[in-house]
């Protein structure tokens, strides 16, 4: 379960406030929505989930089944089981996406006391779920992201959340860029890991996503705030009636 | 004999060992006075220091306190399998072997299979003996004071040719191993030509056996000629972890339509100078340089290039690629000069540097020399951090920060290391770069 209790959080260089006091609780096993306006702190959300030390948390706190993960560096949360899909994936010049695929599995195996895959079993393993998303082997045989599409690169953070088995799963704005057919494929292959141990935090600036990835809650971010919470129902509102009512608000 | 301007401890002692060991370095009558005059135009000029610019990053003068002794003329006894352990991953490569052991060649360690009628080696040594006429055109006149006193103390080397339109199929792996337990002085001098449409794949591995002593003096040039239609592949490696002062120089001409692809590894010298020199002889030449430079702690790498587009339609094409850690200093200067004949000439030019500690330095200097007008020609230079949000992005996948900066710093490296055509090369290469790498 992840609970994030009155967080605060600023932006380290200038000391910005982003996030003034979120409050957001996603048992095991639900997937849950983050929507709002530009700027209103959902991509500094993730990344502070994630650990960038970009950002500075200044109250509150996150607990991920029960434990802070604050003072975790962003490898020890991988470990722990959190992973992020980036809104703009980076590219890697050099390093072959399946060399990056295994120093990664290899390091979240080896932190969580399991053994490291000999190079067939990887080699199986990673094949069969690049193929379920559409990813060749010549992709993987590529430098990590490096001349790949738009809807190329989000297919690869799915791979690598596929890879990893995170138990929680923070997708930041995935659809973003993608036409209709890259959106389904995404979103297919982040609905397969959709389970009863599993975590899910989806951000979206639009509804369109949630009709393939079907939340059990929708929350509104705006202003640094968690402004409503309801069912899936609430995105198709959202989509009708706009951010206005959120963003109007004094803060 | 002007012997005015030798003013240092250094180059007093070059000059004591010159006259000391003057009667037994090898070769006489016109040997004898090429090494004198070579002697001489050093005494000219002295030790460079910062004043002279081809130096002012690597002030020789400053930097050389105390020469060691030459290297005795018969060299410790070394097996085969400690030259294979110096040479780490380029040991198993499939390749003609020519091992020179503190500057003496070693005919017992050489192993070179590829038939007479391919390849033409013979020890520098053993021809300076017999002092031919055709080889006094070998050595140039004024190629400046670090070849001067290469020219002045060479003790040996390897003179290899490749026959017209010959190719020996394999590489050519040369040896230079250091494994004096004193610390000492080695000279050696190559000459490699190409004849016209031969090719060659020549690796010039510098390696230091565990017993050699720090504080090594090596002064190696080689001279590489390429004829007509001629393509050869220059692969330098240095590795070496003792801490010796390594000053090394390829001068290479190219004939018309010839390629001349050269790739230099140099890592973790206390101090090493390399100048490389190319001048375009004849039309539709192509050069491609590339290098990595890797240094820690207070090592000092300088790479020095000169290319000479003395002739129209040649393409020259320079990437040399740097770690600094520590408080190392890494230099690049890359002259490209375009005579007014050179027209259509196609250069570019491109060095940059991955700063691992923020004290450690990055000097860059291109220089572009044009004298022609309808060229192109471009440089670049960046001297960069790791790349947080690549970090991050690494981290947030569960790579550790170690192995996730390893990761990175072997990506920025990789990009040069893949110019080498070679893939066995290429491997060896990498592997000993991510060695390195991995050593910090």
């Amino acid at each position: 379960m992840l609970e994030i209790k009155n967080l605060h959080a600023r932006i380290a260089d200038d000391g910005t406030e982003i996030l003034r006091g979120i409050d957001l609780v996603i048992p095991k096993g639900e997937v849950h929505a983050i929507m709002g306006p530009n700027g209103s702190g959902k991509s500094t959300l993730a990344y502070v989930l994630a650990g960038r030390d970009d950002y500075e948390v200044t109250e509150g706190d996150i607990l991920w089944n029960g434990e802070s993960i604050l003072e975790m560096g962003p490898d020890e949360r991988a470990a722990k089981g959190v992973f992020l899909a980036f809104q703009y994936p980076m590219e890697i010049p050099g390093v072959a996406t399946m060399t990056f695929l295994r120093a990664a599995l290899n390091a979240v195996r080896k932190k969580r006391g399991e053994k490291e895959l000999t190079t067939p079993e990887f080699l199986k393993f990673v094949r069969a779920k690049a193929a379920e998303l559409g990813v060749s082997d010549e992709m993987l045989k590529r430098p990590l992201n490096v001349g790949f599409s738009g809807g190329e690169k989000k297919r690869m953070e799915i791979l690598q959340m596929a890879v990893l088995e995170p138990t929680l799963c923070v997708l930041d704005e995935t659809d973003s860029g993608l036409d209709i057919d890259a959106i389904r494929i995404v979103s297919e292959g982040a609905t397969k890991l959709r389970g009863p141990d599993r975590a899910m935090l989806v951000i979206t600036h639009y509804q369109r996503l949630l009709n393939y990835i079907v939340p059990d809650k929708v929350h509104v971010l705006a202003k640094g705030r968690i402004q409503k919470t309801g069912g899936k129902e609430l995105a198709l509102e959202l989509e009708k009636s706009g951010y206005a009512d959120f963003t109007g608000k004094a803060a | 004999m002007n012997v005015t301007t030798l003013k240092t401890k250094a180059e007093g002692q070059l000059r004591e060992q010159f006259d000391a060991a003057a009667g037994s370095l090898p070769g006489t009558g016109w040997v004898g006075a090429l090494r004198a005059r070579a002697m001489d135009a050093f005494a000219a000029d002295g030790l460079p220091s910062r004043r002279v610019e081809e130096w002012k990053y690597t002030d020789l003068r400053e930097c050389l306190r105390d020469v060691p002794a030459p290297a005795s003329a018969t060299p410790k006894s070394v097996s085969a399998a400690e030259i294979d352990g110096a040479l780490g991953p380029l040991a198993g490569l499939d390749a003609e072997r020519i091992v020179l052991v503190d500057g003496v060649y070693s005919a017992e360690l050489s192993k070179v299979t590829a038939e007479a009628m391919v390849i033409e080696l013979m020890s520098l040594a053993a021809m300076l003996k017999k002092a031919p006429a055709w080889l006094e055109g070998k050595f140039a006149a004024d190629s400046g004071v670090v070849v001067a006193l290469n020219t002045a103390f060479m003790s040996d080397g390897v003179l290899l040719k490749v026959r017209k339109d010959q190719d020996p199929g394999r590489p050519v792996l040369l040896v230079h191993a250091r494994a004096a337990v004193q610390p000492s002085a080695v000279a050696v001098r190559n000459v490699v030509s190409l004849e016209a449409g031969a090719k060659l794949t020549l690796i010039e591995a510098h390696v230091a056996l565990d017993s050699a002593a720090s504080g090594a003096l090596a002064n190696v040039v080689t001279d590489v000629t390429l004829g007509d239609g001629a393509t050869c592949d220059h692969i330098k490696s240095l590795v070496d972890a003792a801490g010796s002062t390594h000053l090394a120089t390829w001068n290479t001409k190219l004939g018309k339509d010839a390629t001349y692809r050269g790739f230099q590894l140099t890592a973790s010298p206390a101090l090493a100078r390399n100048d490389i020199n190319i001048t375009f002889n004849g039309e539709g030449g192509k050069l491609d340089l590339s290098g990595a430079f890797l240094a820690r702690g207070a090592e000092h790498i300088d790479t020095t290039l000169v290319v000479d587009h003395a002739v129209p339609h040649c393409e020259s094409r320079e990437l040399f690629k740097g770690v600094l850690d520590g408080r190392a200093h890494g230099i690049f200067q890359g002259k490209i000069i375009v005579r007014p004949d050179a027209q259509k000439t196609d250069g570019k030019q491109m060095s940059q540097a991955l700063m691992l500690s923020p004290d450690a330095q990055f000097s860059s200097k291109p220089e572009l020399e044009i004298y022609a007008d309808d060229v192109v020609c471009g440089h670049g230079a960046t001297c960069t951090e790791i790349d947080a949000d690549l970090l991050f992005y690494c981290r947030s996948r569960g790579i550790p920060p170690d192995i996730a900066r390893a990761m990175l710093t072997e990506s920025f490296i990789g990009e040069a290391v893949e110019k080498i055509e070679n893939e066995a090369v290429r491997e060896a290469l990498g592997t000993l770069a991510i060695g390195w790498l991995r050593a910090g």
